[in-house]
């Protein structure tokens, strides 16, 4: 058998003109299968891109392009909000764009006019419409970012001490107090005292020169009234005995100034005492509740979730509308092969890649029929293109709310802002409390809630407020009171229905500020300062039976000894003077007698 | 039945239709389709030119088949070599920006760096892939072919009827 390649063909043209007809049909099966699954591609891609651009699921029901006619229809598009799991951002019943047709050539959407009817904001969904980040994405990182920003320590909350709101007591040691350690001291003084008065008593030998003296007197009985030297003898007994009386003077003297300085030492035992209460008292740590921190604690979290929110969209639209007009690298599309980067080449004077000049909007608000206006005009990926803001507006009875995203030079200026009276309010939690806010300000009405944030650059500045005078309260399902302070908060807002907050943010996004005032903030520190001060009573009154318990018993064998060892120098002190007078009376009487009456020189 | 039309394609492709020539263009225009994002509008463009010039077509489907698994595997190779020229060589952006901002070509995705960095890759491995397919199948159809058409395999496969189909788009 011979090699194939052995019959070569001589000559082959260049063209297989027959395979005209099935390219042909090839294109025009392309075209068909356009026309029916472009509604289809584009739904996908609206959804899907929608949902990667804000990090929550966006779905639509209808969706139909008209390329001849440059019209877009979509119905029945759902945006859920990216914070809320049950909540949707918005909800359109209709959406009409008229798109140009040439722009989509070159892969750019011009949308001149789009009527958005039907507008329904924070409608409630029953399934979870926040999609997790599959992988890094520019969405997924300014959450990260958005996240990460409003965990900062000037804007935590110090949700657990109002929560606790518990005194701390440290232990008492019995040691530590003054008054054990002076009772005890006063104790050893008495002790010393009574021993030194003992030897200074003995020294003085006051029953020898009594007995020495009766002893003499005696003798003097005996004695013949000429006998002189019993006479000089019985002058010298005097004068011996006088001088015992005169030390014995003087040691009372001393031991009764002793007695009066240990009397003074008990005395000053209670001083001690007092001290010791107040020592006590120093032992009782309040908690740090005060007005102002009460704003922060009771509303801050809501506020910090409504700037939180703010930074977010904000960062979301510098992403997506970035200022400038460098060429811009953004990761692709997902598909089966690696994805890689689109890298955008903006061109001065040239259309920006998405651009939408102007929408009318028609929204309802709440449960009302009536519908509202309003307009957004300028929304474009590439603002220093377009070289406008992308402005917003909307205005009802009672209602004005305006958006500025200025992006058209390098340092971008975002503002949104609004005031919405007579409307119901929101729900407003006090997580750490188990309390909120029920949803239309209650039985009477709404309130007003105003809105403003403003980001220059990095620079922020932010205002919150909600007024109403039909404040209702109420407590969550299941939560329990973790403090009396808790409780307490409870008591006081569920018994006020004015309240008046204010939320103000500035600084920067790397260190922000946040301040946070309510009309709730002086009634509620007064109230749980009551109570933390009838808790502060109990505590003093405990460590005070606590002190007294430690010092009782050496106060009082303090007390024992002092009063024991006075009496007992008085008693031994008023015995000896009675000897020495005796004494002193038995020699006198009986040179009385042997003399006759008549005085001794 | 594709998979069987596919492998009769492909021996008939090697064996005898169409000159080494053709099936080298085939296989080297093939190598598009397979080495660069199948769904990109110049892979129309290559799809049409295996249909109209007078390439194998089977050559074209081999080429495709044995260079998809190479794509995948060169990718992140595809994806340094567009970004260096999108990004990392500025002189070349007012190209970019002036192809960007022209009618049809953003539609090609050229601004995707592994789109731009397997059509630059592709295109630059035309030539040389041309002549590797070219001495490659003048020596598998000396050496191997004639060992393989003995095969009852082989014989199995040619024997069906989708054969016929196929031989609509064999080279003239």
């Amino acid at each position: 058998m011979s090699a194939p390649a052995a019959a070569a063909p001589a000559r082959v043209g260049l063209f297989r003109w027959k395979a005209v007809i099935p390219l042909a049909l090839f294109l025009v099966l392309v075209v068909v299968l356009w026309l029916v699954f472009a509604d289809r591609l584009g739904k996908l891609a609206l959804e899907k891109g929608g949902t990667a651009a804000l990090g929550a699921k966006v779905e639509v029901e209808h969706f139909h392009i008209a390329l001849t006619q440059g019209r877009l229809e979509i119905g029945g598009m759902t945006v859920a909000s990216p914070f809320d799991s049950l909540k949707n951002l918005f909800q359109a019943d209709q959406l009409t764009a008229d798109i140009g047709i040439l722009p989509l050539l070159e892969r750019k959407v011009e949308v001149d006019q789009l009527a958005a009817k039907g507008l329904r904001f924070s409608t409630a969904r029953t399934t979870s419409g926040i999609v997790p980040s599959k992988g890094p994405s520019a969405t997924s990182q300014i959450m990260d970012n958005t996240k990460s920003w409003a965990s900062q320590p000037a804007l935590q909350v110090p949700v657990l001490q109002l929560a606790t709101g518990k005194l701390s007591i440290d232990s008492l040691d019995p040691r530590r107090l003054s008054t054990v350690q002076e009772a005890q001291h006063l104790v050893g003084r008495a002790d010393s005292s009574r021993k030194a008065w003992a030897t200074a008593a003995q020294g003085i030998d006051v029953k020898g020169t009594a007995d020495s003296a009766r002893a003499f007197a005696a003798r003097l009985q005996h004695a013949s009234p000429t006998d002189l030297a019993m006479i000089n003898e019985a002058r010298q007994q005097l004068d011996r005995v006088n001088q015992t009386r005169d030390r014995l003077t003087a040691l009372q003297k001393s031991i009764t100034q002793g007695t009066k300085d240990l009397q003074q030492g008990v005395a000053g035992l209670e001083d001690a005492r007092q001290r010791d209460y107040a020592f006590a008292r120093s032992l009782v740590k309040l908690p740090p509740i005060d007005a102002t921190s009460l704003g922060w604690v009771l509303f801050g979290p809501a506020a910090v979730e409504k700037f939180q929110r703010a930074v977010y969209y904000t960062q979301l639209a510098r992403h997506y509308m970035p200022a400038g007009m460098l060429p811009r690298e953004d990761p692709a599309p997902k598909r089966v092969r690696m994805a890689g980067t689109d890298v955008r080449f903006p061109k001065e004077h040239a259309l920006p890649g998405f651009l939408l000049r102007e929408a009318q909007l028609s929204f309802f608000l709440g449960q009302q029929p009536q519908a509202y206006a309003g307009t957004l005009r300028g929304v474009t990926s590439d603002p220093a293109l377009y070289g406008r803001p992308t402005t917003a507006d909307a205005s009802a009875p009672g209602i004005q709310a305006a958006a500025l995203l200025d992006h058209v030079h390098p340092l971008s200026r975002d503002t949104l802002g609004g005031t919405f009276q007579n409307v119901s309010l929101p729900e407003l939690r006090l997580p750490s409390l188990g309390i909120r806010l029920a949803p239309g300000g209650g039985a009477g009405g709404g309130g007003t809630v105003g809105f403003g944030f403003t980001l220059v650059g990095d620079s922020l500045r932010g205002h919150w407020t909600v007024s109403t005078t039909h404040a209702a309260w109420a407590r969550d399902a299941g939560a329990t009171a973790t403090s009396q302070a808790t409780n307490l908060v409870w008591q006081v807002l569920s018994g006020i229905q004015q309240l008046d907050v204010t939320a103000d943010l500035s600084g920067t996004l790397g260190a922000p500020r946040l301040a946070v005032h309510s009309n709730l903030d002086k009634a509620v520190a007064d109230r749980v300062q009551a109570l933390v001060g009838d808790q502060v009573k109990g505590a003093e009154a405990k460590l005070k039976a606590q002190v007294d318990a430690a010092v009782d018993d050496q106060v009082a064998k303090a007390k024992a000894q002092v009063s024991a060892l006075a009496s007992e120098a008085a008693g031994q002190l008023g015995a000896q003077q009675g000897q020495l007078a005796q004494a002193e009376k038995a020699i006198r009487d009986q040179l009385s007698k042997l003399t006759h009456g008549i005085p001794l020189p | 039945m594709v998979i069987l039309k596919l492998i009769q394609s492909l021996f008939n492709t090697l064996h005898s239709e169409g000159t080494p020539g053709q099936v080298a263009a085939g296989m080297a225009l093939g190598a598009f389709l397979g080495l660069t994002p199948l769904a990109s509008l110049h892979n129309l463009v290559v799809f049409a030119l295996i249909l109209l010039l007078n390439v194998s077509f089977g050559g074209a489907m081999l080429g495709w088949a044995l260079t998809t698994p190479l794509g995948f595997l060169l990718d992140p190779v595809f994806h340094r070599i567009g970004r260096t020229l999108l990004v990392d060589m500025p002189a070349l952006t007012p190209l970019w920006t002036r192809l960007y901002n022209m009618p049809v070509m953003p539609l090609t995705h050229f601004n995707n760096t592994v789109v731009l960095g397997s059509v630059v890759f592709t295109c630059a491995a035309f030539v040389p892939l041309y002549f590797l397919c070219r001495v490659g199948i003048d020596r598998y159809r000396v050496h191997v072919a004639p060992r393989v058409m003995q095969s009852g395999i082989y014989r199995a496969i040619t024997a069906s009827k989708l054969y016929n189909a196929y031989r609509f788009f064999k080279p003239q």
